[in-house]
């Protein structure tokens, strides 16, 4: 291997698509991608395998190399032309859920395919029952937006007018849907014009033969890391709360993690069937979670590509929750369920890994989503809420307060933008005391934020989780603090929960429910659980925890023995 | 999975009972290796044989 041109060219590709997500940052029009950096960019060889991706969401970047691979099984390689970038969304076909959309694009050197750029970005509207995307009640795909098969969006540089047609008339913000997709597709032009620079200098052969290499470089260095992991079958049950139709059900995530010398399964055998409402996930998303709960556990300096996936092996038996079966919906499983499916693989590797695993994070991303006419504009306007949770405390460390759940890596919308661009006025937004799990390492904070409507009516939507179930401690830490999603109506003075409020099955998972003028919402977002005894934390810390407020004297008391002066 | 006859849309998914796995019916590459055990289609040899050692391991488990 020339380690030299391999270490460049890495460096290079990843470079690429970095400026692949800064392009697509800086021209898409929704606050999910301007703001919440909801997408992911990276390059693939021509059979569809990852070579390159940049610090995006774990989600998307599991989820790339089955999602490509998908699209060739149903478009050879001989039928895709220069120019061509190719659309996907289908759940059941490698896809994740119906607002992740994949878009690809050939890269031709001297009239033959060298490989792929692709973006993967979370539309906020894709139609459907739900405005916003997440529709918490459905029972089936269709009531999930728009289902895209592998399809030419742009054919030989020209837009395939018929596809857009079809694909705008069936949402509800068009303009923005059209800016959105556009910015995507920037972001694949962008790529493939920077490869084409590679090739240039350096040669398809030395490209094609270093590339190989990092595959192969970044495998055995997987396999190296796995093989110090002792080995053994290691197994964990963690469960996904209701489904947003059976109310209070709780839906079971079994895995045997079968480690062997330098090779990894998730065997998922014995997760329920797959639920009625939409927290299922398809086999893109637990092959996505495996893939992430292992890069979470390892070296972080491997290269990210699939090479780094060739020794981790998923098993996820047909019509169970965590691969969903025709015409089940799944809209909440790559947000929801993904996160709980990588908790439940850390918890079975705490056994073996208890320095590298940490106690279980929030694991949601909120997904608030909205819609209706702005009284103002009188354009329709949409929006994917996501928020931040507390994470786990680990052996060495307090658990990170309000960061993305683990299959992300977005960002808050500012509370200035999220105002600016639609009718709330956002009245707090803070870190919730106690919501830490304790712990000798406390779990990272969960915070609250507390909205008024400042429209006729905005329809509401939400899929979220840990309304019911604590994120669990690990080590005799712990549980960290629920969420909740609670509603104060024009006129009244108590909160109540959407159950009490509007007879919804969930208190988590919900649609089109009528927010209106007056009316306010309060999001709160779990915390992390605890890592370790509390009563072995510095004491250093439990006063500084008080100081900042991020523990009461109540807790310090009963969980660490503080007493006061 | 399986498509019309036209190719306009999918008439039937069949999945890997022990991976999970979309098994396209239109792929050479796929037919090849797949196998058949106990009235159910696998992807792959390896899938049938996890399937009975996880079905060993759990008898021996309960028992």
């Amino acid at each position: 291997m020339d380690f030299v041109t391999m270490n460049i060219l890495d460096s290079a590709m990843v470079s690429i698509c970095r400026e692949m997500g800064i392009t697509l940052m800086k021209t898409s029009y929704s606050t999910i991608f301007n703001e919440a950096l909801d997408f992911t960019c990276g390059l693939a060889d021509m059979n569809g395998d990852m070579i390159a991706v940049a610090d995006f969401c774990p989600a998307q970047i599991g989820g790339m190399p089955l999602l490509v691979q998908s699209c060739l099984k149903e478009i050879p390689i001989s039928d895709i032309h220069e120019g061509d970038i190719i659309l996907h969304n289908d759940p059941y076909r490698g896809g994740l859920h119906t607002p992740e959309h994949t878009f690809f694009k050939p890269i031709f050197v001297e009239g033959e395919i060298m490989g792929f750029a692709v973006a993967i970005g979370h539309i906020a509207e894709v139609g459907g029952m739900a405005p916003g995307g997440f529709c918490g009640e459905a029972t089936e795909i269709f009531q999930e937006g728009v289902r895209i098969p592998p399809v030419k969006i742009v054919k030989k540089g020209e837009d395939n007018v018929e596809v857009w047609k079809l694909l705008l008339a069936n949402v509800r913000t068009p303009r923005v849907n059209y800016g959105d997709l556009k910015a995507l597709i920037a972001a694949v032009d962008l790529g493939e014009k920077q490869m084409q620079g590679i090739f240039a200098k350096y040669g398809k052969a030395k490209v094609k033969e270093t590339v190989a290499d990092l595959l192969l470089y970044s495998e055995k260095r997987m396999r190296a890391e796995l093989e110090m992991i002792p080995d053994g079958i290691y197994s964990f049950d963690d469960y996904v709360e209701s489904d947003g139709v059976e109310s209070d059900k709780n839906h079971l995530i079994h895995v045997d993690v079968h480690k062997n010398g330098g090779s990894i399964v998730m065997d998922y055998h014995g997760t329920s069937p797959q639920a009625i409402g939409p927290i299922n996930a398809t086999l893109g998303v637990a092959t996505s979670a495996a893939y992430n709960a292992v890069l979470h556990m390892t070296d972080p300096t491997i290269p990210r590509n699939s090479g780094c996936f060739r020794p981790i092996e998923v098993m996820a038996e047909p019509g169970s929750l965590l691969n969903v079966d025709f015409p089940a919906p799944s809209v909440g499983g790559n947000t929801e369920t993904h996160p709980r499916i990588v908790g439940t693989i850390l918890g079975a590797m705490s056994k073996a890994l208890p320095d590298r695993v940490m106690a279980a994070e929030g694991g949601t991303h909120c997904n608030f989503v909205f819609g209706g006419v702005d009284a103002d504009t009188k354009e329709y306007f949409a929006c994917y809420d996501l928020e931040a949770v507390g994470w786990g405390g680990r052996s060495f460390a307090d658990g990170n307060s309000a960061v993305d759940s683990i299959n992300g890596n977005c960002r808050i919308t500012p509370v200035e933008v999220y105002e600016t661009r639609f009718p709330w006025l956002i009245e707090s937004l803070a870190l919730d005391t106690d919501s830490g799990g304790a712990g000798k390492h406390r779990g990272g904070l969960g915070y609250s934020k507390q909205m008024l409507c400042v429209n006729d009516v905005i329809t509401c939507s939400q899929m979220t989780d840990r309304h019911l179930l604590a994120p669990w401690g690990l080590e005799g830490g712990k549980e960290g603090g629920c969420g909740a999603t609670l509603v104060m109506k024009d006129g009244e003075d108590t909160w109540k929960t959407m159950r009490e409020a509007y007879g919804k099955a969930s208190t988590s998972r919900f649609n089109n429910v009528a927010i209106r003028r007056g009316d306010r919402v309060l999001l709160r977002m779990p915390g992390g659980g605890g890592y370790g005894d509390p009563a072995e934390r510095d004491p250093d810390a439990v006063l500084s925890d008080l100081k900042d407020g991020y523990i009461s004297k109540e807790a310090a008391k009963k969980y660490y023995g503080y007493k006061e002066a | 999975m399986k498509f019309s006859a036209n190719g306009y849309y999918i008439e039937s998914y069949q999945k890997c009972p022990n991976c999970g796995v979309l098994m396209y019916a239109n792929s050479e590459e796929d037919r090849k290796k797949r196998v058949e055990h106990e009235d159910k289609t696998y992807c792959s040899q390896r899938c049938v044989d996890w399937s009975i050692a996880r079905e060993k391991r759990r008898a021996s488990a309960a028992g």
